[in-house]
């Protein structure tokens, strides 16, 4: 989102700076242009019957538009206030983990369970200490999903505790698959 | 900034000491180093209230990855005068010497 409302400040800022040009250009009559020989033209005319349409009085459309206005600036104004996710996770006060490690050794949990075919891994890191992760694990189609899933469970718990990998939130997705279509056929 | 590559030298030999550590990280896209002059530190930023440590741990770790960062913010801070130390592991390295 921060990007987005950089996109926006960039944009506006060259708007204002192109116009801030046209202005000083326009009102001192340089290079032979003049104020009173601008081209309003269909845009202009609309914006000003805008601008009149709200002094004598706003219709519920006129309403609307500026509500939607105000409500998306509000929107961009909280999404640029509010502080970035961590790209870190974080184990105590100053000491973190890259994602990409509480990843590996999440995956290498789940390739060495018996039963999981393939699996894809994702770490999301958190203000306060560990990792949320989310696991797709795939399993062959009519195995015993909450046996394979509590034994992955353990065993990631398990590598995770001896290694002081920190997640604070383990989601496992089993899902069917067709070992055809998987990195490991056989396990 | 002749005092930070001195002490990033510091951070990176006393983090290279420490058991379980494989390497310096030095970052994916941004590289992270203190220069000077011709002279570059990989892996230690030298901050003004904080030395970061990037680092790649050894694999299979000698212990769990908290102690290792304790044992190694403790040599650090010896060696750099107690400042603030921040530890990042960017990475698990299977040693060339363990068939794993």
């Amino acid at each position: 989102m921060r990007i987005f409302n950089r996109l926006i400040m960039i944009l506006l800022l060259i708007g204002l700076a192109l116009l801030g040009v046209f202005a000083v250009v326009y009102s001192f009559e340089l290079l032979g242009y003049k104020l009173a020989n601008l081209p309003v033209g269909p845009v202009g005319d609309s914006v000003s019957g805008f601008v009149n349409s709200i002094e004598s009085g706003p219709g519920p459309l006129t309403i609307a538009i500026l509500a939607l206005v105000a409500i998306l600036g509000l929107v961009l104004l909280i999404m640029e206030l509010k502080p970035r996710t961590p790209r870190k996770v974080k184990m105590q006060e100053g000491t973190y983990m890259k994602r990409d490690v509480v990843e590996k050794e999440v995956s290498a949990a789940a390739d060495s369970t018996p039963n999981i075919l393939d699996s894809s891994t994702k770490v999301k890191a958190r203000r306060k200490p560990g990792a949320e992760v989310k696991l797709d694990a795939n399993i062959r189609r009519g195995e015993d999903q909450k046996e394979i899933q509590s034994d992955l469970r353990k065993r990631i718990e398990d590598r995770l505790s001896s290694s002081g990998a920190p997640v604070s939130k383990l989601k496992i997705r089993m899902i069917e698959s067709d070992p055809r279509e998987t990195k490991t056929r056989v396990q | 900034m002749a005092e930070d590559i001195q002490l990033a030298r510091a951070a990176a030999k006393a983090a290279l000491a420490t058991e379980g550590i494989y390497s310096m990280g030095a970052g994916r896209f941004a590289e992270v180093a203190t220069y000077e002059g011709s002279e570059k530190v990989s892996g230690v930023a030298v901050r003004p209230d904080e030395i970061e440590v990037h680092v790649v741990a050894r694999f299979p770790l000698p212990k769990p990855i908290p102690q290792i960062a304790d044992d190694l913010r403790r040599r650090v801070r010896l060696e750099t005068g107690g400042r603030k130390t921040s530890i990042i592991f960017t990475d698990l390295e299977v040693a060339q010497d363990e068939n794993l």
